[in-house]
């Protein structure tokens, strides 16, 4: 039997506006400590951006790919990350709401568990610091790898930015899930997204075979940023693609979506808690 | 000297808990040693040699350096824990040495990491990406020998941003700048020879060069022998003068020391 929900959805939004003034306020707290990790979070992303620099410095092109055109396939994988942990903060620190104890006591709450598990964070330090990255490389590259923005084009864009932050909140979330069955995911959450992330960075057909299957249909990456850069770019390795990739941003986002949220509620039926909750 | 054999065998049984994490710890080596060579192989592509670099030194290069990192990786928040958690006015009760703790409880974690972790990556990569044998077997002696004090080096660098947990109630923000200056200027992800000279000057007048960069260069038999010995003294020179400024926050770390409870 399904319950009736305890609230309206107008009451649902309100409360979030209250979950993130507190949020806000406790960042403000310490305004020092949260500029300082603001950039020292920028200074860990800006390193592979350095170093790509350096790399194209010297060799100019890479298989075709110039330098704008390389920074701008990168500048989706920040931008979104940005509006990723802006948005969806919770879903990236869930395993250690689980280690704390802290989802302990979103279980006792009349709410939706994912609700509050998404509504309960903002991560403004991290999202200024990829963000800021994501904007330079937008900014330096968006009108000189011959773009028309016109409205399909501005539309599309924010559509993709959107999808990649659920894909991304997704990949996070399926590797937090693991965390209900050991309570440690460091080197599994390295493995599937932070390396894939990385290794999203350079253009998917720089790889061979098998990890661009990976990243296409196992840690869908290459619709954070490889296609719909594409869709801008159009440079002849699209033709080894099939072009509906082009708008299969958003349609991989909701698969990826449902399917963590199946596999998730698996995980939270088995719960039992650490023990550690207060 | 007994105590700190004891210690280094605590971290090392420590981390043999995780073992699955270790697993996990070699696939992911593996998997961006993997990536990063098919990152150069389409920059290569065209060229066989840039600048006189030829790709399977190249290919050397970025395999030592991802081993490199992988054992020299340290618990970067023990100290930290043990500010705030307060635990730290116990151990300093203890009749010992606290930075020798902290320095055997490390070595611990180095010796499981190359027992557990180096030896497996380097017989894949050794097999998979087809690494150059050491130049010379004098040179392989005197690269174990840089690459100890290129460790030294980078403990010393690491113990001064460790300490500043006493001054600051978190780190993460230094230590994450430290790393990411590591990780650029010591010629872990690119070698210092793709980089503009004038970068190059100022990175060889840092500490950072003897991290990585040295060792890796003596490897592949890329420093003339007459200059080896030089290279190893400004190693050595870097060490004991990071480990003063380190001897030196610590004396005054404790004086500020406030311990909350613990």
């Amino acid at each position: 039997m399904k319950k009736k929900p305890l609230y309206s959805p107008i009451e649902m939004i309100i409360l979030i506006m209250k979950y993130a003034k507190l949020s806000i306020k406790s960042i403000l707290e310490y305004k020092f400590d949260r500029v300082f990790i603001t950039i020292a979070i920028f200074c860990r992303e800006m390193i592979s951006v350095v170093v790509m620099f350096l790399i194209l410095t010297r060799f100019v092109r890479i298989k075709g790919w110039e330098y704008n055109q390389m920074f701008f396939l990168y500048s989706f994988l920040f931008l979104s990350y940005s509006v990723f942990v802006l948005f969806f903060a919770g879903m990236r620190d869930f395993d250690n709401m689980i280690y704390s104890g802290e989802f302990d006591r979103f279980l006792t709450r009349p709410l939706g568990l994912m609700y509050q598990i998404v509504a309960s964070r903002i991560d403004l330090s991290a999202a200024l610091g990829h963000g800021i990255v994501g904007i330079i490389l937008f900014v330096n590259t968006a009108f000189s790898v011959g773009i028309v923005w016109n409205a399909k084009n501005i539309i599309y864009y924010i559509v993709i930015l959107l999808s990649g932050a659920v894909i991304q909140a997704s990949i996070f979330l399926f590797s937090a899930c693991f965390s209900f069955w050991t309570y440690k995911v460091d080197n599994l959450r390295n493995m599937i997204f932070f390396n894939a992330r990385r290794i999203s960075g350079y253009p998917l057909s720089f790889y061979p075979g098998i990890i661009q299957k990976l990243l296409m249909f196992v840690v869908p990456f290459a619709f954070v940023n490889f296609f719909p850069a594409q869709y801008f770019l159009r440079k002849s390795e699209m033709s080894s693609y099939w072009n509906g990739f082009f708008y299969m941003t958003p349609v991989v986002a909701v698969i990826m979506f449902l399917l963590v949220y199946a596999f998730w509620k698996k995980g939270v039926s088995r719960y039992s808690s650490t023990g550690t909750a207060m | 000297m007994r105590a700190y054999v004891e210690f280094a065998k605590k971290a090392f049984q420590n981390n043999i808990a995780y073992r699955a994490d270790c697993v996990a710890g070699i696939i992911n080596a593996i998997i961006m040693i993997f990536v990063n060579i098919c990152v150069w192989k389409a920059i290569y592509e065209d060229e066989q040699a840039v600048d006189g670099v030829q790709f399977k030194m190249l290919i050397t290069y970025v395999v030592l350096a991802f081993l490199m990192q992988c054992i020299y990786a340290m618990d970067e928040y023990h100290i930290e824990n043990k500010v705030r958690s307060g635990s730290i006015g116990l151990d300093l009760l203890k009749p010992i040495n606290f930075s020798g703790y902290i320095f055997s409880y490390n070595l611990g974690i180095l010796i499981f990491r190359v027992v557990m972790q180096l030896t497996p990556a380097l017989i894949i990569s050794i097999i998979l990406f087809k690494m150059l044998p050491p130049f010379s077997l004098t040179m392989f002696a005197l690269f174990l020998l840089s690459m100890i004090l290129g460790y030294l080096v980078l403990y010393c660098l690491n113990f001064i941003v460790w300490i500043s947990s006493f001054w600051f109630y978190w780190t993460f923000s230094l230590v994450t700048i430290k790393d990411a200056a590591v990780m650029i200027l010591s010629g872990a992800l690119l070698p210092l020879w793709f980089m503009p000279q004038a970068m190059v000057d100022f990175i060889k007048l840092t500490p950072f060069a003897s991290i990585y960069y040295v060792p890796i260069t003596i490897y592949l038999g890329q420093v003339p022998m007459e200059e080896i010995a030089f290279a190893l003294l400004k190693q050595l020179i870097w060490v004991l003068g990071l480990f003063i400024v380190g001897r030196l926050l610590w004396r005054s770390a404790l004086k500020k020391l406030v311990v909350q409870g613990g």
